[in-house]
């Protein structure tokens, strides 16, 4: 760095070799710390020698302590350059001590005969998990009917492009209705469970059962048949989510320039056409954004399926969460679990990205 | 007593009977001396059964404090004033309708301040207290000295050796010779020695609709008093109209829904009838081998009991497929759907208090129906042979001290001394009167006349408690297997059982097979040899 340059300069460069040593013993003497003192817990946990540990504190210590003497020697050794490091390197330690810990932790777990009440504790069973996993009716099941969930957002973001364009109309009592669609939004899923799928639909004394009587359905029963039973799931759940793809779909509506509506308009598109020519395309990225989002939280779907049916009748509006939330709560089963948890996550990225990818064409502003 | 049945007594109780309850209490107060001292123990019971009064209210911290006070000699013979100053104890239990460790903190103020202890509490809401249990045990972090506990989770946990063996002093203290048959060892005892204190009892008993059942009725004569005769009726019934509510009128009401693993005790309910036989303890597995009996004929035929009703248009109301247990008892049974259900005792109260009940003093109780045969698993073959079996569903809770206390001779007495306190046989007397979440659980407490004296009710209070007193004491009563993660095989069997009712698999002994093959993937997974050593020890093997 020039020396005329004062304003950036905090603190000379020229770095002497003596503190470039100091810096590097500091990194590698905490490093060799921690690495000795894993050893030695995992030669306790092993049952090799006994170290006399009682926890796993003194290893997370010694890699606290290993990440302080990281971060002090960036400056120590590379000085200024060494102090833009650390804006960043303290948050990329702890965003990784935060995941890809636990993710080594979750994987050796997944890869684990781990039941709770098994008095020998967990034990390392290799792809097991995956095998069983493999041949599970309840887990494939899940999975079958999380496509048929997936697929019914299609259905609801029809339904909330359609709300979003009456929202964003000239209609009367327009801010009302806004607050009023976003509603359902802002009820616990566990209370639209209650509320609704317990109280409301229940067969015989439900208002809305007693609706269907009065119209004539002799057994108006919502949760008795597989597909009827899968359907009303994703009517509720729909009920409490299309406001979210609503809302995203109406801010989108409202950041279309006039211009090109009204340009549109005087080039004679109006109505139908003027949505699918004009409107429709310059929504496409906002619609993308909303249709992932969605599909996130509904592969996550699960509060309601438990509290309603527990993936009854006979596995019918089972979702992979609630199954698993069977595996580990009622189960205890905790290695299988967390197999079938890390399996679905790897779906789940591996859908996901290449949806985006599909995706991404449509969001392309067009040439 | 659970604050239901309280509930019930009360709105059955004229002001009458509590004045008859008043003077009662009153004479004894007015008694000579000489007579006092002799009747002692009468005495004191006639006490605290009046703290605060039949009809006067639901009892407070103060209450609890004063039972606790009053209850307190047996203590005092075993335990020298100021004897555990400077222990501290650890307690965890739960916290359901602010009653358990708030009463058992109420019963142990007057104990802490006698004996110089100190009691630190950790409440834990029912949701919670399993997967507490299990990641304690799991991760080697047990931080309690005392627990409230489940007979069922002993498998867990005095299986594991985490408990203390119970003192001869304690057993002579709280008078265990009094506790109804099943509650008797085996149950609170592995490999022969004793962990429990008993505070509770547990069992499902049969509750019908008397409208349905007499001359004339539209079930028949007589009250069906096997399964068979249930299954009959529930089909006879079908196109009748209920006698009560004018709707369509159902015979028995099966929950066809899980329920966190406690659904699949309504299974149990009939097949006990046909399975577990007088000459064997074991009916859900082989103790030899953990081979689940889930898939013998008998079982099967319990399933296949409940595919008729499913495939007998009408026989259950609508919907049934989602009915767990709770929707059968207080959204049916009580609504006035339904003539016939295997709950706890919570029922029938309910029935005549719950503003939702329409059933009102129609409601009678017996025991879990029997059958006209029985499935021997010994022999393999049927037997022409009527058989009954009350299921003690989940057996009642316990007070257990936990190994942390083993190497302190002054701290383990300490812990045995409040848990002894907490199941003392005159301080239980209080618990089955008054809400506190605990059904009776001794022979004393069916003690008709000492209710009446206090001014309950007679005749209710027989109708209520003897149906319990004749499962309780059944010879040949179902006690589940109290082994690690029973829990798990009961979640398991109620999924398969789910698909199995929903027609997914061709038969009941599909099903059936289904259930033995995931029990089977669990008893591997937790470990059989071990299995079968603990379920051995908690039969009495």
């Amino acid at each position: 760095m020039s020396g005329s340059d004062h304003l950036h300069v905090v603190t000379s460069d020229e770095i002497g070799e003596g503190l470039k040593r100091l810096g590097r013993f500091l990194v590698w003497g905490t490093a060799g710390l921690l690495a000795l003192v894993a050893l030695a817990q995992t030669a306790q946990a092993l049952g090799w020698r006994d170290f006399g540990f009682t926890t796993w504190r003194p290893t997370l210590y010694a890699y606290c302590l290993w990440a302080t003497a990281l971060c002090w020697s960036q400056v120590i050794i590379r000085g200024e350059q060494g102090k833009r490091t650390l804006f960043v390197l303290p948050a990329a330690l702890f965003v990784i001590s935060l995941t890809v810990f636990p993710l080594l932790f979750g994987l050796t777990i997944a890869f684990s005969s781990w039941n709770l009440s098994s008095p020998t504790g967990r034990s390392f069973n290799g792809l097991a998990n995956l095998r069983q996993m493999w041949t599970d009716p309840f887990y494939w099941n899940a999975l079958g009917n999380m496509v048929w969930y997936v697929l019914a957002i299609i259905v609801e973001y029809a339904i909330a492009f359609g709300l979003a364009l009456l929202l964003n109309a000239q209609i009367r009592a327009r801010k009302f209705f806004r607050v009023a669609f976003l509603l359902p939004l802002m009820l616990s899923p566990v209370a639209v469970s209650w509320m609704i799928g317990k109280s409301m639909l229940e067969a015989r004394f439900g208002p809305i059962s007693r609706l269907a009587r009065w119209l004539g359905v002799e057994n108006p029963a919502f949760f008795e048949t597989p597909w009827m039973a899968k359907a009303t799931i994703m009517v509720l759940d729909a009920w409490t989510f299309i406001p979210f793809m609503m809302i995203m779909l109406l801010a989108g509506l409202q950041a279309i320039p006039k211009e090109l509506t009204e340009a549109a308009k005087v080039d004679g598109a109006r109505g139908w056409k003027a949505f699918w020519e004009v409107t429709f395309p310059l929504m496409l990225p906002v619609s993308v954004t909303a249709i992932l989002i969605r599909i996130i939280f509904k592969l996550k779907l699960a509060d309601i399926v438990i509290n309603i049916t527990s993936g009854g009748p006979g596995g019918a509006t089972d979702t992979v969460t609630s199954f698993i939330f069977r595996e580990y709560r009622e189960r205890s089963n905790v290695g299988y679990g967390t197999m079938l948890a890390m399996v679905y996550l790897v779906l789940i990225v591996i859908f996901m990205t290449v949806l985006m990818k599909w995706a991404g064409r449509y969001t392309r502003p067009r040439t | 007593m659970k604050v239901e049945h309280y509930n019930a007594l009360m709105a059955r109780m004229s002001r009458r009977r509590m004045l008859q309850g008043a003077t009662a209490l009153g004479a004894m107060a007015a008694m000579p001396m000489t007579a006092r001292i002799a009747s002692a123990q009468d005495n004191l019971r006639a006490q605290i059964l009046a703290i605060p009064g039949v009809g006067a209210g639901s009892p407070t911290d103060a209450h609890w404090q004063q039972v606790g006070e009053l209850c307190l000699g047996a203590t005092k013979a075993n335990v020298a004033e100021g004897e555990f100053a400077g222990v501290e104890l650890t307690f965890m239990g739960l916290n359901n309708q602010n009653l358990h460790n708030f009463l058992f903190r109420g019963f142990l103020k007057p104990w802490e301040a006698y004996t110089g202890a100190k009691i630190n509490w950790i409440d834990l809401a029912q949701a919670d207290y399993n997967s507490r249990l299990q990641q304690s045990i799991a991760t080697g972090t047990v931080d309690f000295d005392i627990i409230e506990m489940g007979a069922p989770f002993e498998g867990d946990t005095a299986g594991r050796g985490l408990l203390d063996e119970m003192p001869d002093w304690v057993e002579a203290q709280i008078e265990a010779d009094d506790l109804v048959g099943y509650l008797k060892p085996p149950v609170g005892t592995w490999n022969g020695k004793k962990y429990r204190i008993t505070i509770d009892g547990d069992c499902h008993t049969f509750a019908y609709r008397k409208d349905y059942f007499g001359e004339g009725a539209i079930g028949g004569p007589e009250v069906p008093k096997t399964w068979q005769e249930v299954n009959a009726v529930s089909k006879a019934l079908v196109g009748k109209t209920d006698p009560l509510t004018g709707l369509p009128a159902h015979g028995y009401l099966d929950p066809l829904k899980g329920w966190g693993g406690f659904g699949f005790y309504f299974i149990c309910n009939r097949a006990a009838a046909y399975v577990k036989h007088p000459d064997d303890r074991a009916w859900l597995f082989d103790p030899d081998t953990m081979k689940p009996r889930v898939n013998n004929p008998g079982w099967v035929q319990a399933i296949q009991d409940v595919m008729d009703l499913i495939a007998t248009p009408g026989a259950y109301p609508a919907d049934q497929i989602n009915a767990d247990p709770g929707t059968t008892a207080f959204s049916q049974f009580l609504a006035g759907t339904g003539s016939m259900l295997m709950w706890w005792g919570d029922v029938g109260s309910s029935a005549r208090t719950s503003d939702t009940s329409v059933v009102g003093d129609v409601v009678g109780f017996g025991i879990n129906p029997g059958s006209t045969r029985r499935y021997n698993s010994a022999a393999g073959a049927w037997e022409e042979t009527a058989n009954e079996a009350p299921v003690m569903a989940y057996i009642g809770w316990g007070i257990y001290v936990t190994n942390r206390v083993s190497g302190d001779e002054k701290k383990r007495k300490a812990a045995w001394s409040a848990a002894a306190h907490l199941g003392g046989k005159d301080l239980s007397l209080w618990t089955a009167a008054y809400p506190s979440g605990f059904q009776p659980y001794r022979n004393s407490h069916f003690n008709y006349a000492e209710w009446e004296a206090a001014g309950y009710d007679r005749a209710y209070v027989e109708d209520y408690l003897g149906s319990n007193a004749d499962s309780y004491n059944h010879p040949n009563a179902a006690i589940e297997p109290r082994i690690p993660g029973i829990f798990q095989y009961y979640s398991v069997a109620e999924d398969e059982l789910a698909k199995g009712f929903a027609g997914q698999y061709k038969s009941a002994q599909e099903t059936a097979d289904a259930i033995a093959a995931a029990w089977e993937k669990i008893t591997d997974q937790i470990g059989r040899d071990s299995q079968i050593a603990l379920y051995k020890a908690s039969l009495g093997m």
